[in-house]
């Protein structure tokens, strides 16, 4: 009897032995044959744009008028670059008309030289969020173009030169004198422009191309981040020269200088100490007739966190 | 000779005794040792699924505001990733995986400060907490007249910090 006991015992041990018994917290450091991993379904179920609404691939960087000879030119320059917004054309608006969305799109919409407004088109943005596409900014893509009048009585102010294009050697915003095909009037007395007034910039740093300006910043460790300098003159967005980051812990960024529309990328690896944040100041670079050549400061405060257990 | 033989025979009688006792011993430390192993592993489940779950954050309110906010899916990413985290220990479990986490009580608690409904504790941070029972096999302790199934108690809160 005893000896069928113990026999039992055994042959019960040995059948019911768990893996768990010789379970090998190092097994992932080899010896063992993992189990082919099945393909993992997409957590995020992929959710179809509306009709009218894509992927931009083509990201506003600036608003570009250019001169050549009589004709001047206003254009959008454009990035290409996807930021993982959506966006939807609202309505083509052409040369003087009014549209409902004017006064709506963050960077304005120009004037002509007889004070018309420029044609274009408006856009809206869209972050794809859980509950489906959420409108962010409205932004007008300028496309028109005038030729110049003989002005020689009443000059126009000084050239804009935006030196953030490449492609544009010259642009004004109005054709100036002395791109002008008539020449000035040999002893005629000649109004000088009056230079406007300096106006105030409102530096801004942004998550988004169109996002809304931050003054701090919330960031999981290890994640990257695009951090985007703006700068604006009254409520409307103006383009930005030149960046650089000229104080604070930037993190792991290979850069921390570029061009105005380019993104300060970047990821922390370590937590700021407990309390505390990451002080980042932008020096952030205008050229535009109405601010003239002139650096701003924009501070944004970048608290580092990361996932952890709570007892 | 006889009084070596009388001492082998009281060995033998003595081992005869001894020798289930012990063995029943052995076995009921084992199996205690794969149950505390169990529900380690059944812990560190629930407290990845929670890790993981806050790291899923709400992009679209960062951009707006700056703050981290917990996606709106949270709780259904951490259920998910603990079914697939006891996956791994699903040879120690006594029930199906995806029955147990769907089973188990996740509250995500997007915008702090938040109470948890369940225990009361006050959150200073968005946080994903997971309360389950995992059953766990136990077959050693049912043959000693013991329940077979052992049910575990995990709780795993996480939140970024």
């Amino acid at each position: 009897m005893m000896r069928r006991t113990v026999t039992a015992i055994l042959a019960m041990l040995a059948v019911w032995s768990s893996p768990a018994l010789a379970w090998d917290p190092f097994r992932e450091e080899g010896g063992y044959e993992l189990p082919e991993p099945a393909p993992e379904p997409d957590p995020a179920p992929y959710i179809a744009p509306p009709p009218g609404i894509y992927y931009v691939t083509e990201t506003y960087v600036a608003d570009v008028v250019t001169s050549s000879g009589p004709l001047t030119t206003y254009s959008t320059s454009t990035v290409h670059e996807s930021t993982g917004s959506y966006a939807r054309a609202l309505g083509t608006v052409g040369t003087g008309a009014s549209s409902p969305f004017d006064g709506s799109a963050f960077n304005g919409r120009r004037a002509l030289g007889d004070g018309r407004a420029v044609a274009g088109t408006y856009y809206e943005s869209y972050v794809l969020t859980a509950g489906g596409f959420v409108p962010v900014s409205i932004v007008f893509f300028q496309d028109d173009a005038e030729i110049a009048r003989v002005l020689a009585a009443t000059p126009t102010p000084s050239p804009i030169t935006p030196p953030w294009l490449p492609t544009s050697p010259a642009a004004t915003s109005r054709p100036s004198p002395s791109t002008c095909c008539a020449p000035e009037p040999s002893g005629a007395p000649v109004a000088r422009p009056t230079p406007s007034p300096i106006r105030p910039v409102r530096p801004g740093i942004s998550l988004l191309p169109t996002g809304a300006p931050l003054a701090s910043v919330e960031v999981l460790r290890a994640r990257a981040v695009s951090l985007y300098p703006r700068a604006f003159v009254d409520e409307r967005e103006i383009p930005v020269r030149s960046w650089s980051i000229v104080a604070g812990d930037a993190g792991e960024a290979l850069v921390t200088a570029d061009v105005g529309g380019a993104p300060f990328r970047t990821s922390w690896l370590r937590l700021a100490p407990p309390g505390s944040a990451y002080e980042l100041l932008f020096r952030i670079e205008v050229d535009t007739p109405e601010t003239g050549h002139r650096t701003v400061d924009a501070p944004i405060a970048v608290v580092v966190r990361s996932p952890a257990l709570e007892r | 000779m006889n009084w070596l033989r009388e001492d082998r025979a009281s060995a033998m009688v003595l081992t005869l005794v001894l020798a289930p006792l012990l063995l029943v011993t052995l076995a009921g430390v084992l199996q205690l040792g794969a149950l505390r192993v169990a529900t380690a592993r059944v812990r560190a489940a629930a407290d990845l699924a929670a890790l993981v779950a806050v790291n899923d954050q709400d992009d679209a309110e960062l951009a707006r505001s700056g703050v981290l906010r917990l996606s709106a899916d949270a709780a259904d990413v951490a259920r998910e990733y603990f079914a697939r985290e006891l996956e791994l220990s699903s040879s120690l479990l006594n029930g199906a995986t995806a029955e147990i986490a769907a089973a188990a009580d996740v509250a995500a608690y997007p915008v702090a400060p938040a109470y948890d409904t369940r225990t009361g504790a006050r959150y200073e941070r968005p946080t994903v907490r997971i309360a389950a029972q995992v059953p766990v096999r136990t077959p050693v302790l049912g043959a000693l007249v013991l329940r077979p199934v052992t049910i575990v108690d995990v709780f795993a809160v996480s939140s970024p910090r």
